[in-house]
């Protein structure tokens, strides 16, 4: 889909629920956000202050490996006693001991995967134009709710939605039953003026 | 500063008298609420007694034009715990009460029939009268008729029709900057102590008053500056609480698997994306209402917000991070909408919202309605409100509730309900929950920079006591907080910018000409913790007390396969310093 920029927040709630991606696994955090999707490694030291892997709480992004179906989940810092226990490292962790990540101890092979990504508050609001550009696999049923739900105004600022390389107009976009045989779907979202 | 006391038992009506602060100088807000409980508050007695004390007290800063310093604290002993209970609330009234010039009201004796008074204080003092029209009026109502009777220029401190009923889950009410009643000190019931006193509301005019003058004006606003500063250019108080509120948690707890859901049975629930702090930000701007707005003058971290109803009317204000959870995930309930309207509920009737969540949750463990039953939920509160008998128990709280159903699998610390952190996944809020003085509370032990006010010294990470020494450091530093009536939030700048610390610290002592330090402030935090300790243990508690109930010993939390793990003589070891 291409829309107005500012429009493009209406994807945005695709990004809390989670996404998947294809990257190469058996890399670190660190590598596959900052060498597969390019972020600014200071962005990521900076402003990626709350990480989940797989429900457990990341302080180390070197030592916590990505593997097949992993679920990453990325946040800003947190508000809260809890909040602040939650961020990387600190001494504060010692009270979340128990759901620490403890790094990757056995070898995973570096080849072709997917994870399932969740962006949330601010960190969604920063990257999410990045990865919907790039093109992110969503669950069925989460794109249809989102569609359905936008309202009129956002489709006022959608100026052009491609179907499996075929141009299609926004009434046929909305009236179609083209999901009904998939599971997923690969979304791509440009901003354009 | 002084303190104004009114006797409500008095022969012949209420009488108030005034007096200089004594040996109170000096303190304020949780400081001076424990203070004078601890003192003057027989800790054997009825906390819907004569001999209670109902202290409502604004923070040492309040009044002033430092930012953040709009907390006001409510103290007497708890209804619901049977302990010395400290609430605090932000909102108008804390600001408006210290240019009064009033250190703390203190509200005592018990009117001898069930006459309802108002109390009305300006700068040319105080009037009590009753007021039988005012009688089980809802908080907004209420405070509707005093804008008709005192104009616009007012902050009210008032109970609903549960603080009446001497609910022990009544709130304390205080108004925000738009005269609406939705900041509450609400933990541990101090609405029915106002209610037993005969209280209906608190109406304070600060017109004709000025702003407390600092000690030495000039570096008081060179250290507010510098304060303000630290606090807009750290990314939680400048950025996240600003555009989500506190409910920006919901998405986090529940990637943790600490997100209690369907009265702490697991944590994780499915609905989360449909209530958190994105979600609903996005509705209460796209329903012309306001993600970004602050609950007293002077405030600049700003979480809270405006939630209109889908026909973009008023209904409540943002709802917090701890009344999305209890009233949604924690009753498996995943409506905004419904959420927002039991919240507008509680602050009607005045209520704790956390209480009130936890005790659904319990109801509807022991089959009184299904988990997720929306409207089940709106009933039963409203069954509160109208005072029925099932109203009566729930607004008594989980733990009563849970004993009248007779059921094991009840959240509470001290009779206090659990807030919105599984204790299991994360250990040593676990620590803080069973310890604190005050029953489960959230905000005993918080993210104070332990590191900056060097409480404790080292912690060994590896070592489970380590969790009891941290929550210790934690509590004594929140204390201490409480104290200067700044809002807890202030806590992560502080925690990642030292030099934010020392600009709160250089403000309080250009305000009071004092050379206070980090030891200082440490100091201060555990005597204030010693005077409430100390009162619990002559009230009857022991370390029994300082225990979290079984079932989390017991049952796994099965996204962590995780019990609670720190040991009872580790609890034990927690008040030792």
């Amino acid at each position: 889909m291409t829309l107005d920029p500012d429009k493009i927040q209406g994807f945005f709630p695709l990004l809390q629920c989670g996404f998947m991606v294809k990257v190469r696994i058996g890399c670190s955090i660190k590598t596959m956000l900052c060498e597969q999707f390019g972020l600014n490694p200071e962005y990521v030291e900076d402003r990626i202050q709350t990480i989940f892997l797989d429900g457990k709480t990341v302080d180390d992004i070197d030592s916590a490996i990505i593997k097949d179906g992993s679920t990453l989940a990325l946040s800003a810092a947190m508000p809260g006693l809890v909040g602040a226990t939650l961020r990387r490292g600190g001494h504060l962790a010692l009270l979340r001991s128990g759901i620490t990540h403890r790094g990757g101890r056995k070898s995973v092979s570096r080849r072709e995967g997917m994870v399932v990504l969740k962006l949330f508050n601010l960190v969604g609001n920063e990257l999410g134009p990045t990865f919907l550009k790039r093109g992110i696999f969503v669950r069925r049923e989460d794109l249809e709710g989102l569609l359905m739900s936008l309202p009129g105004e956002f489709w006022g600022g959608c100026k052009a939605a491609t179907v499996d390389g075929q141009e299609v107009g926004l009434d046929h976009l909305l009236g179609m039953t083209w999901l009904d045989n998939y599971d997923f779907a690969m979304l791509r979202v440009h901003g354009d003026l | 500063m002084k303190i104004l006391r009114i006797n409500m038992g008095a022969e012949g009506g209420p009488k108030m008298s005034e007096e200089p602060m004594g040996e109170y100088e000096g303190l304020g807000g949780r400081a001076l609420t424990s203070a004078i409980v601890s003192k003057e508050v027989p800790p054997l007695c009825h906390p819907l007694g004569a001999d209670n004390k109902l202290v409502i007290a604004p923070g040492m800063l309040s009044g002033t034009i430092a930012a953040m310093s709009g907390r006001i604290s409510v103290g007497c002993k708890s209804p619901l715990t049977g302990g010395i209970k400290e609430a605090n609330a932000g909102g108008q009234p804390s600001q408006v009460m210290a240019r009064l010039g009033y250190a703390a009201i203190v509200l005592e004796g018990k009117p001898k029939d069930d006459t309802l008074y108002k109390i009305f204080i300006n700068k040319d003092g105080v009037k009590v009268g009753p007021d039988k029209s005012l009688k089980m009026l809802k908080n907004y109502d209420l405070i509707e008729r005093m804008k008709g009777e005192h104009g616009e220029k007012i902050a009210c401190i008032s109970i609903g029709p549960a603080g009446e009923m001497k609910m022990a889950a009544a709130s304390v009410a205080c108004t925000d900057m738009e005269l609406r009643p939705t900041r509450h000190a609400a933990r541990g019931g101090p609405g029915a102590v106002m209610g037993a006193k005969g209280v209906k509301v608190i109406v304070l005019d600060d017109a004709g008053m000025k702003m407390r003058d600092p000690k030495d004006p000039e570096k008081f606003r060179e250290a507010n500056k510098r304060w303000v500063e630290g606090l807009k250019k750290h990314p939680v108080t400048g950025e996240g609480l600003p555009a989500y509120g506190t409910n920006i948690l919901a998405n986090i707890i529940n990637e943790a698997r600490a997100y209690p859901t369907k009265n702490f049975m697991w944590g994780t629930f499915e609905g989360t994306q449909k209530v958190s702090g994105e979600t609903q930000a996005k509705t209460e701007t796209d329903r012309g209402g306001s993600a970004t707005h602050g609950c007293h003058r002077g405030c600049t971290i700003q979480c809270s917000g405006i939630f209109m109803d889908k026909d973009g009317h008023y209904l409540t204000k943002q709802v917090e991070y701890e009344t999305v959870w209890a009233h949604g995930p924690n009753c498996g309930i995943d409506d905004l909408d419904t959420i927002a309207m039991l919240d507008r509920l509680d602050d009607e009737y005045g209520l704790d919202t956390i209480e009130m969540g936890a005790t659904i949750a319990v109801a509807m463990e022991a089959g009184v309605a299904d988990f997720g039953d929306g409207e089940a939920a709106i009933k039963l509160l409203k069954e509160v409100g109208e005072g029925t008998p099932l109203g009566r128990i729930l607004g008594n709280g989980a733990a009563v509730t849970g004993k009248v159903f007779g059921l094991e699998r009840v959240p509470v610390v001290k009779g206090q309900a659990l807030p919105a952190y599984d204790p299991r996944g994360i250990q040593g809020i676990g620590v803080t929950y069973a310890t604190s003085t005050m029953g489960a509370d959230h905000t005993s032990g918080y993210a104070v920079a332990t590191n900056v006010l060097k409480v404790g010294g080292h912690v060994d990470a590896l070592k489970p006591e380590g969790q009891v020494e941290l929550s210790r450091n934690l509590q004594i530093a929140t204390a201490a907080v409480d104290a200067t009536g700044m809002c807890l939030f202030i806590a992560f700048a502080v925690l990642d910018q030292p030099d934010t610390f020392q600009a709160l610290i250089d403000m309080i002592n250009a305000f009071f000409g004092s050379s206070l330090t980090g030891d200082d402030v440490t100091e201060l935090g555990k005597s204030i913790l010693k005077n409430e300790r100390e009162f619990n243990t002559r009230a009857g508690f022991t370390a029994q007390d300082d225990r979290l109930p079984d079932f989390f010993k017991k049952e796994t939390l099965p996204e962590h396969n995780l019990t609670f793990l720190v040991k009872d003589e580790d609890l034990d070891t927690l008040f030792n310093w």
